[in-house]
């Protein structure tokens, strides 16, 4: 036995345990793990554990629960016992949710058709008439079967006498399958060993025959399939974006699509592109303002009219949200009886519906025995338990249930089966559900072999993510090994594949994120240079370095600095030493690094489903190296600054080495030249005003930054001068970070952009233009006794030596110039905005409706 | 009586609008005593998309969307209807009202199941304690149906004031209750607000009300206005038209165009617009009697009120 694992403070026989049936030697199903658990021992699986954690922490696997205090991307939170099932029973439960999903779409199919069922009194007409999810403009909308409940999630609960209750079916836009596989990637990573000799039986194929069941929704030849979401504030994002990456659909919101011609497309940076199916996490009644909820801003508008006219097709089918409510469970086994001449495999809880006048007169005598819920999805309304309603408010709940008796639904509270979690060292026993998941190919039903098991909380045994719950993997097992990858439905593997090489357009969304993360990812290098630049000086430095330091922060141009005002009182180092903490460590300013890593945190994940997983991974690691400890001195941040730095090359490695050349990474790079170009002018300003003698340190600082002190050294064997560094700096086209470079590439980045518009390309080759004709050589620096003896190598030496007037004037043209440039550096940034990204960001405006 | 009927609606937007994405319900509907003869709609500038189809009220609904760019939107709604008012199933008024609203529920004939989904909440309509009690001092127990209901209309009319200033388009039925003042919308769903809160099925009716000009004046082009009344079920007698604002029972001086839940399920034209900046809306019904009448056609001898 396992005791000294397992520490349970529940009585055994109180609910079914599944890992024994006496609480000291496992069923037969659960002697393998057992064994295995006890063999490798607490310490081991408590290291194993703690790798998990840190794995869903950086790839940023991530639960949203609406007005957690802990923030909104709240971790994940996973078990890394399975759940085990064994094949036996889960042939069972396998058929009886194919037979509850067979049932359900078929009543989806009456009650937005035909209505017999309404008509001959086997569903009751106020469940209809009632329900806010009956969307009225579907009925008589032709769609595919199939795509009523492309997939259904019924979650399944087992009573103290071992057998399977349904406690609900999810028929809307279920969530949790993209948990449940990316439980099994951790869990089967973390205890391999145990994974390979269990017989699991995998995954994979479900999904793959999800992607093919989307995919034969539409005639179309090579359809495109979106996965729709509510955007990054949504609970389940994360698996949004998940699901999207793994099935290889773009994820969209609303605003990302637009119908034209009662057909609906994407918005791209090609243009618009048309859209055939639509996998839907949006509900129904949000996905189009004109004719469902006129408020909703997450849907698009035209969507039914795009329907109706068979133009695009949409799982789970609008509407399927109907039959959500557990009021329809009474009715099931009837159903079950007249439409598919069975009985009813899986029981559902015990419920009733108060539109009965049986139901309702037997509630209301047993209230203290159930709990009442809605019965349709309305606002503010929390399940009332009857134990724990006080007398008080009783009566008053009571008549609320009487004036209108079909809006509530009571159901049996059910004593949930506990499962071993692993819990600070040891093994204890929480209450689980099982929520599994039944696909529907159009050519059969297919059930995910396990699913997502959600674990109760310590105290009570009510089971919801959204209450802060966790997860389990389960694993049902095979009877023997060839068992495990067997999907008879699936589309055969060696039917040859049409190769394609040009990818699909990239939303334009997507575009307007790649580009900010560039823009965003530059900037923080910009920012952790200049700070690392200044942070060891800021001691050490004599009175005299502070113009030079204060100089160098000038080039961060912040709007939020805490240094005094110029003319009010002399700046110190002490002022100075606040800036820089709060640069790098205030959370709250917005231009602070770690503001500008969690900026890039956030563009990152919104496109997650974009990025590879290394790269998130980094981003992940970037927004931690900056997370400071309130001990921390200044100089202790050299070290946070130079790690971040490294994560940053790494990034930009990635950057170039690991992604597609598509148009999102020509928005990415654009973004980051950019940005580049726009830090660089800005440093350069700082040196054709004309720097003070005494000043010339910044020029030092300058070179780090750039990090060009080794190519200047290499040059000019001489002590620092402004001309030889403004020519490194600025018209140096070999240097990665002179503006010459930059401009280069982003005339070279934007000639490759689709759609692209001439008078903009000319404006960067004009401004490259100008800035290879000037002749920095007959630039003569204010104040220099002579001019600078060993010049440019090349080209300068047939230059005339210009009168001094005629050079300064000159320098006063190109501190005009740099001017200028980042002028027309933030109007490329606008123009790209406005041609690529800005109709994504549009909203329509709701007019001479009910709102 | 036949009347020619012109329903103009006018948006002018602020900036120009790039897409514009509209449902109207401007046909009218065609029923016996609501005769529609003929119906056109005119859309300006040309809608690149239009289509048209019946919703699940039996209302007739336009889809179009104008994809040119354009700083004015213009819908005018022609049509021509024999208006006769609607004929009750009999002139008896014997069934008591909870016998009428209780035994509705339990018929699963097609006509009792279209009037039963009247019954419940919609989106502006809520059953409440309040609304039920007010109706009760009409609604005496064992009353006949037409007669607590034409007492209830002329209760609502009495008690609340017709005032355009007070209320728009989204205020919420209950600030009209508690203010007990509104415009016809606002009387029609209070009227059904209360019904449905004693569990009898009502709807809301949209069209229009024939107006007259002061004596010896000439009738004012375009002055009319769209108008909203209630319909309410009877097991006896039917659909039974009530005009809160009026307090009439409607008969050939109103014309009935759609009918739906509530307001939102009817509202004569409504959209998504991409840019716009703010608009203005103009709305000009006009009315014309084809044959020539002798005297308003109600049970009301006040002067009729319009929206």
């Amino acid at each position: 036995m396992i005791g000294d694992l397992y520490q349970s403070s529940l009585r055994y026989g109180a609910s079914y345990e599944e890992w024994s049936e006496d609480g000291a030697s496992p069923r037969p199903h659960w002697a393998h793990t057992i064994d295995w658990l006890r063999s490798v021992g607490a310490d081991e699986l408590g290291r194993r554990w703690t790798r998990a954690e840190r794995r869903i922490r950086e790839n940023g696997i991530t639960y949203n629960i609406y007005g957690d205090p802990l923030g909104a991307n709240r971790p994940w939170r996973i078990d890394i016992v399975p759940m085990l099932i064994p094949a036996a029973e889960w042939r069972f439960i396998e058929s009886g949710v194919i037979q509850r999903a067979t049932l359900l779409s078929r009543l989806l199919q009456d009650l937005y058709g035909p209505q017999d069922l309404v008509r001959e009194g086997r569903f009751p007409a106020a469940l209809l008439y009632g329900n806010t999810a009956f969307l009225r403009p579907l009925v008589g909308v032709k769609v595919p079967e199939h795509s009523y409940l492309h997939m259904l999630a019924v979650d399944l609960a087992r009573s103290p006498d071992g057998k399977w209750w349904v406690l609900a079916d999810r028929t809307q836009a279920p969530s949790g399958s993209g948990y449940a596989l990316e439980n099994r990637t951790i869990v089967s990573d973390l205890l391999p060993e145990l994974f390979r000799t269990s017989n699991v039986m995998r995954l994979a194929p479900f999904f793959r025959a999800q992607r093919d069941a989307l995919t034969s929704l539409s005639k179309r030849e090579n359809p495109r399939v979106v996965l729709l979401t509510p955007g990054p504030h949504n609970e389940t994002y994360f698996e949004h974006s998940y699901l999207a990456k793994y099935l290889g659909f773009a994820l969209v919101e609303g605003a990302d699509l637009t119908v034209r011609d009662r057909c609906v497309f994407l918005k791209t940076v090609d243009g618009l592109e048309r859209v055939d199916v639509i996998l839907r996490r949006v509900d129904d009644n949000f996905c189009d303002p004109l004719e469902l909820r006129g408020d909703s801003l997450l849907g698009v508008s035209g969507l039914v009219d795009a329907i109706a006219a068979g133009n695009v097709q949409v799982a789970n089918a609008l509407g399927s949200g109907l039959i959500e409510t557990a009021a329809i469970m009474p009715f099931l086994p009837g159903l079950a009886r007249h439409l598919l001449g069975e009985e009813l495999k899986l029981p559902s809880v015990a419920t009733w519906w108060c539109g009965q006048e049986s139901a309702r007169e037997w509630v209301l005598a047993n209230l203290e025995r159930v709990v009442v819920k809605p019965a349709f999805p309305t606002l503010g309304m929390e399940p009332v338990f009857g134990s724990q309603l006080p007398d008080a408010e009783r009566k008053a709940f009571i008549a609320r249930l009487q004036a209108q008796p079909h809006r509530y639904v009571a159901q049996e509270q059910v004593a949930l089966s506990t499962a071993p979690v692993w819990e600070s060292g040891v093994l204890n026993s929480r209450s689980v559900v099982l929520r599994t998941y039944a696909l529907n190919t159009g050519n059969g039903w297919a059930v995910i072999p396990g699913g997502l098991v959600r674990v109760a909380e310590a105290s009570g045994s009510v089971v919801s993510m959204q209450r802060g719950g966790h997860s389990k993997d389960a694993w049902v097992l095979a009877d023997d090994p060839g068992r495990v990858d067997t999907f008879s439905m699936l589309r055969s593997r060696d039917e040859p594949v049409l190769l394609r090489r040009i990818p699909r357009g990239v939303p334009s969304r997507v575009a307007d994120n790649a580009f900010w993360l560039g823009r965003y990812v530059e900037r923080s290098e910009n920012i952790a240079r200049i700070l690392r630049s200044m942070v060891p000086h800021v001691r050490s430095a004599q009175e005299a370095d502070l113009p030079s330091l204060l100089r160098l922060h000038g080039c961060l141009r912040s709007r939020h600095s805490k240094l005094p005002k110029r003319n009010r009182r002399p700046l110190t180092f002490v002022a100075l030493e606040n800036e820089l903490l709060s640069m790098l460590s205030d959370p709250e300013r917005p231009d602070s690094l770690p503001s500008t890593l969690a900026e890039v945190a956030r563009i990152g994940g919104s496109i997650r489903e974009r990025l590879s997983a290394d790269m998130m991974l980094l981003i992940g690691q970037l927004r931690s190296a900056m997370q400071p400890e309130a001990t921390m001195q200044l100089l202790d941040y050299q070290g946070a600054l130079t790690a971040c730095l490294a994560l940053l090359s790494a990034f930009s490695g990635l950057e170039r080495e690991n992604i597609n050349r598509g148009a999102g990474w020509l928005f990415m790079s654009i973004g980051r030249r950019l940005e580049r170009a726009i830090y660089i002018t800005r440093q350069l300003r700082e040196i054709t005003t004309p720097l003070a003698a005494e000043d010339w340190s910044f020029l030092e600082r300058l070179l780090e930054v750039a990090d060009s002190s080794m190519t200047y050294r290499s040059r000019y064997y001489t002590t620092l001068q402004p001309m030889p560094v403004l020519d490194v700096l600025l018209a140096d086209e070999t240097n990665p970070r002179s503006l010459d470079f930059q401009l280069e590439h982003l005339v070279e980045l934007y000639e490759k952009l689709p759609r692209r518009e001439e008078v903009e390309l000319e404006s960067m080759r004009e401004a490259l233009a100008t800035l290879r004709g000037m002749d920095l050589q007959a630039l003569i620096y204010p104040k220099m006794a002579a001019p600078a003896t060993s010049g440019v190598a090349e080209g300068g030496g047939a230059a005339k030596r210009p009168t001094r007037t005629r050079a300064s004037h000159a320098l006063t043209g190109l501190h005009r110039y740099l001017g200028t440039l980042e002028n027309l550096l933030l109007s490329w940034s606008n123009h790209l905005s406005s041609r690529y990204f800005s109709h994504a960001r549009t909203q329509p405006v709701t007019i001479g409706s009910d709102l | 009586m036949l009347y020619k009927i012109s329903h103009r609606t006018t948006y002018l937007y602020k900036y120009p609008v790039s897409v514009g994405d509209h449902v109207a319900c401007l046909r009218p509907r065609s029923f016996p005593g609501n005769h529609l003869l003929h119906s056109e709609l005119h859309i300006s500038p040309t809608p690149r998309v239009f289509s048209e189809r019946v919703d699940y009220f039996g209302n007739t609904l336009s889809f179009f969307t104008v994809q040119e760019s354009h700083e004015e939107l213009v819908v005018e709604a022609k049509s021509q209807i024999e208006s006769t008012g609607r004929k009750p199933r009999s002139q008896r008024d014997s069934m008591p009202w909870e016998d009428s609203a209780r035994s509705l529920a339990e018929d699963r004939s097609t006509d009792a199941l279209e009037a039963y989904q009247y019954q419940f909440e919609s989106p502006r309509i809520r059953l409440r304690a309040d609304f039920a009690d007010y109706a009760r001092a009409s609604f005496l127990p064992e009353r006949p149906m037409r007669e607590a209901l034409l007492d209830l209309t002329a209760r609502i009319h009495a008690d609340f004031r017709f005032d355009s200033k007070v209320t728009t388009v989204s205020t919420t039925m209950e600030e009209v209750f508690n203010k007990r003042r509104g415009v016809c919308q606002d009387f029609a769903h209070v009227q059904i607000a209360c019904l449905r809160s004693l569990n009898i099925a009502a709807r809301y009716v949209s069209g229009y009300l024939r107006t007259y000009p002061p004596p010896g004046r000439p009738r004012l082009i375009g002055a009319d206005a769209s108008h909203a009344w209630v319909s309410a079920y009877s097991r006896e007698l039917g659909w039974l038209d009530v005009d809160p604002t009026n307090n009439v029972a409607p008969t050939d001086g109103h014309v009935t165009l759609a009918w739906g839940r509530d307001y939102s399920d009817v509202s004569p034209l409504r959209g998504l617009i991409l840019g716009g900046g703010g608009h203005t809306l103009q709305v000009a019904v006009d009315m014309e009697p084809v044959e020539a009448t002798s005297e308003f056609a109600g049970h009301s001898i006040e002067e009729p009120v319009k929206q």
